[in-house]
C-alpha cells in the first residue's frame, strides 16, 4: 500500500471515531441533562429505560429515526433538506481541529484529524458556518416564526462571534501562533492562559453561549414568543440533525476553553510522581476538562433565565465587545512596554523579557474584579434602552427644563 | 494536489453559474458561498491558509449572512418575471463578459513571474498570519490604513442614512414638530 492511501485511510479511520464518540457523546450528553436538570430541580428525570435510563437515548434515536418525516407544502425542499445538514456537517468538522495528546501518542498516531498552522482560524470559520444551518432552516420552512428565529440566531450569532474572535487576540499576541498545539506547548511552559487572560476568558465563556445558542441566550428557539423557532416545522431525523448540531458545538466550545484556557490536553505535572507519563496521556484530561464545561453549560441552563433580545444585543456590542477591544489593548500595550516571554527558536522552551507575564495577569484579574464590583452601578451604560422620541420629549417636559 | 485544484476549481465555476442562473435569489446567494468556500480550498491548498480562512470567515461567515438577511427581509426570492427596464442591457452585459473573459484568457498566456517562484515562496512562509501581517503593516501600511478609513466611512456614512433626526425636548432641529401628548403615543405604537 503506498504512503499517501495509508495517510489517507487512516485519516478516514481516524474522523469516522471521531464523529461516532461526538455523535455517542451527544446520544449520552441529552440523558445527562435531562438527568442534571431533574435534579436541580428536584425532580426524578429520566429514570424508567434500562438501569439509570441508561437505555433512554437508544429508544429516542429509535423513535426519532421512525418517526414520520414530514415535509411542509410552503417550505423550499432543496434548503430545507440541506439545512440540518449543513448544521451538523459543520459541527463535527469543527471538532475535528482540536488536538486531544502528543504527536504520535495514540498507537504511534496523531490524536487529532488535521492540525493546521492557522487551526485557532480555521475552527472559528467553521463555527462561523455553522449559522447557516439555523439560518436557511428558518427561512426554507416558508412559515412565519421559524423565519423570525432564523433572523434573530443569524443576527447573534454575527454579533457574538465578533466578541469571541476579539477576546483571543490577547491569547495570540502572547503565544505568537494560531496553531493549537503551539498554544498548549506554551501553556505547559508558562501557565494556563486563564492565569494571564482572565478577562478574556470571561468575555470568551460568555461569548460561548451565544454562539451555541444556549440559556440564557437560547433567543431564536424562544419557545413564548415563537413557538419553537428555527425548529417549528421540523421533525423526526431532521430535527435530531439540528439537536446534534448543538450538542457538537457545545462540545467544540468546551474544547476551546479547554485547549485555549486551561491547558488543553496536559494532565497535572505533580501526577507524574505516581504513575510516571501520566499528564502526557492522550485524550482523558481532554475529555475530564471537558465534562467541567459541558457541566457548567447545564449548570446555567438550570439557574439563569432568558434574557430579552434588546438585552442580549445591548450585552453583546455594548458590554463585551469594548472589553474585549480594551483586553486587546491591555496586552497590546503590556508587551511592547513591560515584558512578556520570548520562544527560543526551533524549540518549546521560553524565555522572560522586561518584567514577565504575572503583572499581566494581575492586571486582567483587577479588571474582572473591577467588572463584577462595578457591574449593578455600570449596568445603565449598556443596558438601558433608547428612550423612545416622544417618551423622551414628554419627559423632559415633565422634568420643566 | 492538482486534483484538489480540479475539483474545487470546478465547484467554484458551478457556484458561479448557479450565483448568476437562479430564479430564486436565496439560491443564487447559496451558490455565491458555495464559490467563496470553493476558492478559500484553493487558498488552502496553495499554502495560503491564513487567507483561506479570513476568507470564510469574512466573506463566508458575515459578509454573505448579511447578504441573506437582507434578501429575506425583503422577500427579495420571488423571482424577477419583469421585462429589463433597460434596452439592450442583456446584449451589452454579453459583449462585456465576453471583453472580460478574453482578457483574462491574454492575461493567462502572456504572464510572466515577476520573480522566481522559489523566491516568492520563502517570503510567504506558508501564509502564516505572520507573514501576511508583517507584509500588511510594513509594505502595504498606507493602503492598508486608506481602506480602514474607508470603511469607517462607509459605517458612519450607514450610521447617518438610517438614525433618526435626535429627538429635541423644545422641538427645535428635530425635523418633526413636538409631538403632543396622543401624538406621542401614537408614534411609540408605530415604533413597537
Amino acid at each position: 500500500m503506498p504512503d499517501w492511501l495509508a495517510a489517507a485511510l487512516i485519516t478516514l479511520l481516524k474522523s469516522t471515531v471521531v464523529i461516532v464518540a461526538l455523535l455517542t457523546g451527544f446520544a449520552y450528553m441529552t440523558l445527562v441533562e435531562r438527568v442534571l436538570l431533574g435534579r436541580f430541580q428536584l425532580r426524578y428525570g429520566p429514570n424508567r429505560v434500562g438501569p439509570f435510563a441508561l437505555l433512554q437515548p437508544l429508544a429516542d434515536a429509535i423513535k426519532s429515526i421512525f418517526k414520520e418525516d414530514i415535509n411542509v407544502t410552503l417550505a423550499d425542499k432543496l434548503v430545507y433538506t440541506m439545512a440540518p445538514i449543513i448544521s451538523v456537517t459543520f459541527a463535527l468538522v469543527a471538532f475535528g481541529g482540536i488536538p486531544a495528546g502528543p504527536a504520535h501518542s495514540l498507537f504511534g498516531e496523531n490524536p487529532w484529524v488535521y492540525n493546521l498552522d492557522a487551526g485557532l482560524l480555521v475552527l472559528l470559520a467553521m463555527t462561523s458556518m455553522g449559522v447557516y444551518g439555523i439560518f436557511l432552516g428558518g427561512w426554507a420552512s416558508g412559515s412565519k416564526y421559524p423565519m423570525l428565529g432564523g433572523l434573530r440566531s443569524s443576527a447573534q450569532m454575527i454579533s457574538y462571534e465578533l466578541s469571541m474572535g476579539m477576546s483571543l487576540l490577547g491569547v495570540l499576541m502572547l503565544v505568537g501562533s494560531t496553531n493549537f498545539q503551539d498554544i498548549v506547548y506554551w501553556q505547559a511552559h508558562n501557565g494556563w492562559l486563564l492565569l494571564f487572560q482572565g478577562l478574556a476568558f470571561v468575555i470568551f465563556f460568555i461569548s460561548a453561549f451565544a454562539e451555541t445558542n444556549r440559556a440564557p441566550f437560547d433567543l431564536p428557539e424562544a419557545e413564548q414568543e415563537l413557538v419553537a423557532g428555527f425548529l417549528t416545522e421540523y421533525s423526526a431525523i431532521k430535527w435530531a440533525l439540528y439537536q446534534m448540531a448543538e450538542y457538537i458545538s457545545m462540545f467544540t466550545a468546551s474544547a476551546m476553553m479547554v485547549t485555549l484556557f486551561f491547558g488543553g490536553w496536559k494532565g497535572p505535572q505533580l501526577l507524574n510522581a505516581i504513575i510516571p507519563g501520566v499528564s502526557e496521556w492522550p485524550i482523558i484530561w481532554l475529555i475530564v476538562k471537558m465534562a467541567f464545561f459541558v457541566f457548567l453549560f447545564i449548570w446555567v441552563k438550570a439557574s439563569i433565565l432568558r434574557i430579552r433580545y434588546d438585552q442580549l444585543m445591548r450585552l453583546g456590542w455594548k458590554l463585551l465587545l469594548p472589553l474585549a477591544l480594551f483586553n486587546t489593548m491591555l496586552v497590546a500595550f503590556y508587551l511592547a512596554f513591560v515584558g512578556g516571554v520570548q520562544k527560543v527558536p526551533g524549540l518549546y522552551e521560553y524565555h522572560k523579557t522586561g518584567w514577565g507575564l504575572w503583572p499581566l495577569g494581575l492586571l486582567s484579574l483587577l479588571c474582572l474584579l473591577a467588572w463584577l464590583a462595578l457591574g449593578d452601578r455600570s449596568r445603565g451604560l449598556f443596558n438601558k434602552a433608547h428612550p423612545v422620541r416622544g417618551e423622551q420629549a414628554s419627559v423632559a417636559r415633565a422634568g420643566g427644563d | 494536489m492538482i486534483l484538489a485544484f480540479y475539483i474545487l476549481g470546478a465547484l467554484a465555476i458551478i457556484g458561479g453559474v448557479i450565483t448568476t442562473g437562479a430564479r430564486n435569489a436565496v439560491h443564487a446567494a447559496l451558490g455565491l458561498v458555495g464559490t467563496l468556500l470553493a476558492v478559500a480550498g484553493l487558498f488552502a491548498t496553495m499554502n495560503a491558509a491564513f487567507l483561506a480562512a479570513t476568507q470564510v470567515i469574512v466573506y463566508a461567515g458575515a459578509i454573505m449572512v448579511l447578504f441573506l438577511f437582507v434578501i429575506m427581509m425583503l422577500n427579495a426570492n420571488a423571482p424577477v418575471t419583469a421585462k429589463d427596464p433597460l434596452p439592450f442591457v442583456r446584449e451589452l452585459a454579453g459583449i462585456a463578459g465576453t471583453l472580460i473573459a478574453g482578457a483574462f484568457v491574454v492575461i493567462a498566456y502572456t504572464y510572466k513571474d515577476p520573480r522566481p517562484l522559489a523566491e516568492g515562496a520563502a517570503d510567504v512562509r506558508g501564509g502564516t498570519a505572520q507573514a501576511v501581517g508583517e507584509t500588511l503593516l510594513t509594505r502595504f501600511l498606507l493602503p492598508f490604513e486608506v481602506v480602514s478609513v474607508l470603511l469607517l466611512v462607509a459605517v458612519v456614512g450607514a450610521v447617518a442614512l438610517v438614525q433618526r433626526p435626535a429627538p429635541q425636548p423644545d422641538g427645535f432641529g428635530g425635523g418633526a414638530p413636538p409631538a403632543s401628548h396622543a401624538g406621542a403615543e401614537l408614534e411609540r405604537e408605530v415604533q413597537v
